[in-house]
Parts: structure tokens; sequence; C-alpha cells
């Protein structure tokens, strides 16, 4: 048997799930107080056939590491999926908090299109911080949490490379 | 029926989704073609797909697809008869239609005259008010500073959008509601207008309530007979970006789509049009139209059209460019509906932002009147320099509802692995209550921002669950097996280790 624990909502979330392997290809799964029974059948690249109690289901995974979106059928499912040893390394290492100054970061090359806040000035969680520009489409990267901003580094129409510092919340 | 040109090699000036959907046509004719690509795009699907390719640069766009120079010199080092531009890059571009043509090439769209006449938007109305066609109120021409904007918003009444002259994607674009807070947009359109075009000249126009853009695919031939072939609907948009278009419009009766048929076969007329375009409408809730604008080329979302009238426009297009006529207004037939979402590697999640890189793993969908026009494979690297849209998906059925559903099954097969693209949006946006009811406008994605953000179900959520967790089982337990065969088969660990190994495998699994 083995436990996992997954991250919803970029880590806001969690949910322990329990593996058990009875038969070759087939499962009982542990999840929310329930056990489902579960028959599992790997296709072709990252596609598995899931029949869970019953229900047919076609589970389309895209890892990245411990990452991974689950596609069905209408709905694509982010999620990052972590064993024990793996959640403790990551609790161990903070990284899923927004205590602390966060660094807002150009996510690739592009241009600075608009700068909608100044130093010392409060934002809200999910308030536009800049509009970056990039690949020909227009784009708010927002603030992660409630603070202020203690600096802005970044200035309108500059071109910027990937990672480059843009502003800082506290 | 004189086709007085001979065509037998086109060279494509376009990159990506619309090359290959260009030399697919071309292929069928019998029509050699010829790719060219920047750095960026030597493995991109045109390049392979094309029979012949030409390095045109590096990755930036103007050092290479805009670069007419380099392209002109490409068509003419391969011996192409003639030069189809696709859209965006050098499509609207008068000067690459001159050249084309000085080269004695020939240029697969409309006469340079009538590309200045539609290219800048003061001149574009004023064309079209001299031919009756109705425009949005507005300022004829440029307007000279914020003391004459301010006199005539008060004549037309607010609100007033206030636009740049040279503008295009929204740049320069204000929206004015009150008198007071035009000194402030009218200073802001103007550096907007300046950073974008390096024109700051501004008009203003009056504000349309909830308006829907429609827009009519217009057809002409050289001897100037023009037909329509009816219109799309493109209401959804996101940031002045087309998102999903849509054939009839669910305000267009026959009675307005014969009005408005009329009006922009009137608007090609008036500037000698010929070969494919596009006459852009605003339509208001009381389904009075006005002019907004000409599109002189090829539009992204001509499948619509295609599925509707069973015609190939690419090949139109090229007949018309050989001296062949268009088809009799009588024979244009419009069947069912069609419908057309455009798949973008962008993320909704987080701001729409863009997604280049790797695709590991592409199967687009398939069955029943489904048409996927992609420019990428698995494998390829969506590269940053240019648009972020990979596969344009389309459905026809008899009636609306069924094209609708028939698209949301088709995007439910269509599977990208390595970068995220929109598609549970476009899922979202085709399920909204507003969309279904056919009640939508051009603000129906700011409207719906929140509710089209794809949100599972509990239920979706623990299937997901489930299958992450049984496939890290699996890899997991792969992974032990792998490491405890490694270990039997080392002659350098001792029978105990291996042993004690074994155990711990069988251990674990029981």
């Amino acid at each position: 048997m083995s436990t996992y624990v997954a991250l919803l909502d970029g880590g806001r979330r969690e949910e322990a799930v329990e593996v058990r392997r009875v038969a070759p290809g087939a499962y009982e799964v542990r999840l929310r107080g329930k056990v489902h029974v579960v028959d599992a059948f790997r296709h072709d690249y990252g596609t598995l056939s899931l029949i869970v109690d019953g229900k047919s289901h076609s589970a389309m995974l895209d890892w990245r590491d411990a990452r991974v979106n689950v596609r069905l059928r209408h709905a694509i499912v982010p999620l990052e999926l972590l064993d024990e040893r793996k959640l403790r390394m990551r609790r161990a290492a903070g990284k899923f908090t927004v205590a602390g100054p966060q660094a807002i970061v150009a996510p690739m090359p592009g241009r600075i299109a608009k700068v909608l806040v100044r130093a010392g000035e409060e934002v809200r969680e999910g308030q536009a911080l800049v509009v970056f520009e990039a690949m020909k489409m227009e784009n708010e990267l927002r603030s992660p949490k409630d603070g202020k901003v203690v600096e802005v580094l970044a200035r309108e129409g500059e071109t910027v490379e990937a990672q480059t510092k843009l502003c800082t919340i506290a | 029926m004189s086709t007085k040109r001979a065509i037998r090699k086109i060279l494509v000036a376009n990159r990506g989704e619309i090359a290959v959907r260009v030399m697919r046509t071309c292929r069928e004719m019998g029509i050699a073609t010829v790719a060219i690509y920047s750095d960026a795009d030597r493995g991109s699907l045109h390049v392979r797909y094309a029979d012949e390719a030409i390095h045109v640069g590096p990755s930036p766009a103007r050092d290479s697809y805009l670069d007419v120079g380099r392209v002109l010199d490409a068509a003419r080092r391969t011996r192409a008869d003639a030069v189809h531009p696709g859209y965006g890059f050098l499509s609207e571009k008068a000067e690459f239609a001159r050249a084309v043509e000085r080269a004695g090439m020939v240029f697969v769209g409309p006469r340079p005259e009538s590309m200045d006449a539609m290219g800048v938007k003061t001149t574009a109305r004023a064309n079209m008010r001299a031919a009756g066609v109705p425009i949005v109120p507005g300022s004829e021409g440029p307007i000279a500073d914020e003391t004459a904007a301010r006199a005539f918003a008060d004549a037309i009444g607010y609100p007033v959008m206030i636009k740049a002259a040279a503008g295009g994607g929204g740049k320069g674009m204000k929206r004015c509601d009150r008198a007071e807070d035009l000194s402030a947009l009218w200073q802001s359109a103007r550096r907007e207008s300046a950073g974008a075009f390096g024109d700051d000249r501004l008009y203003v126009e009056k504000f349309l309530d909830r308006p829907r853009h429609v827009e009519i695919q217009v057809f002409a031939d050289e001897r100037g007979e023009t037909i329509h072939l009816g219109e799309r609907e493109c209401s959804v948009q996101r940031r002045q970006q087309k998102v999903i278009e849509e054939s009839p419009s669910a305000i267009v009766d026959d009675a307005l789509r014969a009005a408005m048929g009329e009006v922009a076969v009137r608007a090609a007329r008036a500037v000698s049009y010929r070969g494919a375009g596009t006459v852009e409408f605003l339509v208001d809730a009381s389904r009075s139209f006005w002019f907004l604008e000409m599109n002189t080329r090829l539009q992204v979302e001509h499948p619509v059209t295609e599925a509707l009238t069973g015609l190939d426009l690419v090949r139109l297009q090229i007949d018309v460019a050989r001296g062949a006529p268009v088809p009799r207004q009588e024979e244009i037939v419009r069947r069912g509906h069609a419908i057309e979402a455009r798949v973008y590697a962008e993320d909704p999640a987080r701001g729409f932002l863009p997604s280049p890189g790797k695709i590991t793993y592409l199967r687009v969908p398939a069955g029943p009147g489904v048409r996927d026009d992609s420019g990428v494979y698995g494998g390829w690297i969506v590269p940053q320099h240019y648009d972020p849209m990979i596969s344009k998906l389309s459905a026809w059925a008899p009636t609306r509802d069924q094209a609708i559903a028939r698209l949301v099954r088709a995007l439910g097969e269509y599977t990208v692995h390595g970068i995220t693209a929109n598609i549970a949006w476009l899922i979202a946006a085709l399920q909204h209550p507003a969309f279904r009811a056919g009640d939508y406008d051009t603000g129906f994605c700011a409207r719906y921002e929140r509710e089209l953000l794809p949100r599972p179900d509990p239920e979706q959520e623990e299937i997901a669950l489930v299958a992450a967790a049984v496939a890290a089982f699996k890899r997991d337990r792969e992974e032990a097996e792998a490491f405890a065969a490694r270990a039997v088969a080392s002659p350098r660990a001792s029978a105990w280790v291996r042993l004690g190994r074994a155990r711990a495998l069988r251990g674990e699994d029981r």
C-alpha cells in the first residue's frame, strides 16, 4: 500500500490518497473516507483507462516532475502529487507559502506594456500589477497575496528576459 | 471562362497553420509550393509540408517574415509565379503587393490601390461614407486637438471611443463615458498611439451599446463581379482577439443578411476590390449595422464559411488570381451551422499567459463533421516569437445546437501535452448559457470572465485524484521492480543483499 498527498489549487488544499493493489490492474483507492474499486489499463503515452466503481473514464496525464495535469473529458485538473517523504521535504523548504516578500518575475521573454502599481501602494490578492506582452498577446501579472508593493523595477516599454524581477510584494 | 495567367508554383509568404492551409489546396490543385522560414521555424510543419523551403532570416518577424526584400528574393530564386500572403505579416501591406507585381509575379490578393483605400481607418471611413456605406457616427478625419475633440464629443454625445488613426489591436483605444474624463483619456490615447505606431493622430466616434461583431465575406473577380458568402459572427473576443466564430449569426435573419451583403458588396466595389475580403460591421441591439473596417485578405476564421458554403476559399482565391470569374450570387448556397474555436497555447488560469514550449504529445479530434487546421505536431517546440495560436478547430452540423455540441465533443478529444492550451476555457465558453442562447456581444469574455475560468466539479476532481495516484503507484512499483532486477542481475551484490531487496519489494506490494 502507498499513500500520496495531492496538493490542489496551487497548494491551498490537500487530499490524502491511499492506493492498494489487489490484483494485476485492480486497485482499491481510499479517498475522502471512501474506498473506490478501480480497474486501470494503461494505453499509449500518458493515457489511463479507468473503470471506477463501474464507470468508465479516460484520463490523460501530463507529468512535469511532481506536477500533473489530469485531463478528463471536459475538465483539466492541475495538481501536485507527493509521497510522504517528498511532502516532508517540501514542508521543510516552506515552498508553498506566500509569507514574506514575493518577487514577481517575467515568466518568459517579453515587453512591459504597462506598470499598474507604484511602490508603497497596498494591493489585494489577484490584483493586476503589470501588463506583460509576450507572443503578441498582453497579459496581466497579478499579486499572489494581499500586501504592499515594496519595490517596482519594471519600466514601461522595456524588453526583459525570462525571470527578470519586475516588482516585490511584501 | 478564360484563365489568363498560369500559376504553377506559389510561394506562401507566411508560417504555421495558415501556410499549411494554403499549401493543402495548392497540392490538391497540382500547384508546387515554396515555404519560407526563420531560424525558429526550421522544424515548423509548413517547412516539411512544402515542396521547397527557403530560409529568410532570424527569428524576429521583422527580420524574416516582414522583410519584403528577403521574401521577394526567395520568390525570385525559386521562380515562383505567384505569392500567397496568408493573413497577418505582409498580407495587408500594399507595398509588398506592389513589389510582387513589379517583379512580374501574381499577388494572390487585392490590387495594392484597394489595400491603400482600406488601410488607414480614416481614409477607409471617408471612402465608405462616399459610397453610402453606414459608418459609426464619428469624426471624418483625425481631430486636431483636445479642444476640438471635446466639441465633437459634446456634439455626438457620450459615451464615445477615442481611437488611433493608425490603430489596431486595441492600442490607443479608449472609452470615455463623461466629459470630465476626456482630457486624461485623450492624452493617454495619444501617448499609446505614438508609442505603438509612431503616429499620434486620433479620431473620435460614438460608442455603441452591446455591439456584436458580424462580418461579411466578399469575393470579387478581376472584372469587378462581386458576391458575398454571408456572415460570420465573431463577438467572442478577448482583448480584441477573436476566439470563437460561427455562422449563421443568431441575430442575422435573411433580410438582414441580404442588406448587409448588399452593403458589403458595395463597399468592395467602391475600392475596385479583387479576391477574398471581409467587411467587418458592428451590429447593435436594435440590429442597426455600421461599417467597422475591411480586411483585405483571407481571414483566420474562413473555415466557417467554407463549411457552410462547401467552397474552398483558397482555391477560389487562386482561380480569381488566374483570371477566372467568381460564381454567381444565386449559386451560393449556405447550409446548416458552422462554428470554430481557436486553440491557443495559453493558460487561462494564469491571466491567459502564453505557454510556449515543447508539445510532448498531441492527439487531434476526429469523427463526424470536425475539421482541425493545425500548424503543429507532437515534438514541435512552440516558439516565443509568434502568435500563440496552435490550431483552429471547427465543426459543422445541421443546426446550431448540434454544431456547438459537436465542437464541445471534439474539444473533449483534443489532447496536447507539454504546453498549456485554452481547451477547457473554450468548452466553458461554448457551454455558457448566454452563448447557448445566442445572446452575447463583444463584452462576453470580460462580462463572464470568472464564470469561464475552468473549475472542475468535485466528482471530476475525485476521478483525477484516483487517476494520478494509480498512475504514480504504477510508476513507483515499476521503478522498484527495475531497481530490484538490476540488483539481482548485479554479480557484485551478495546473495543476502539481493534476497533482502527482493523481500522488501514483495513486502511493499502485499
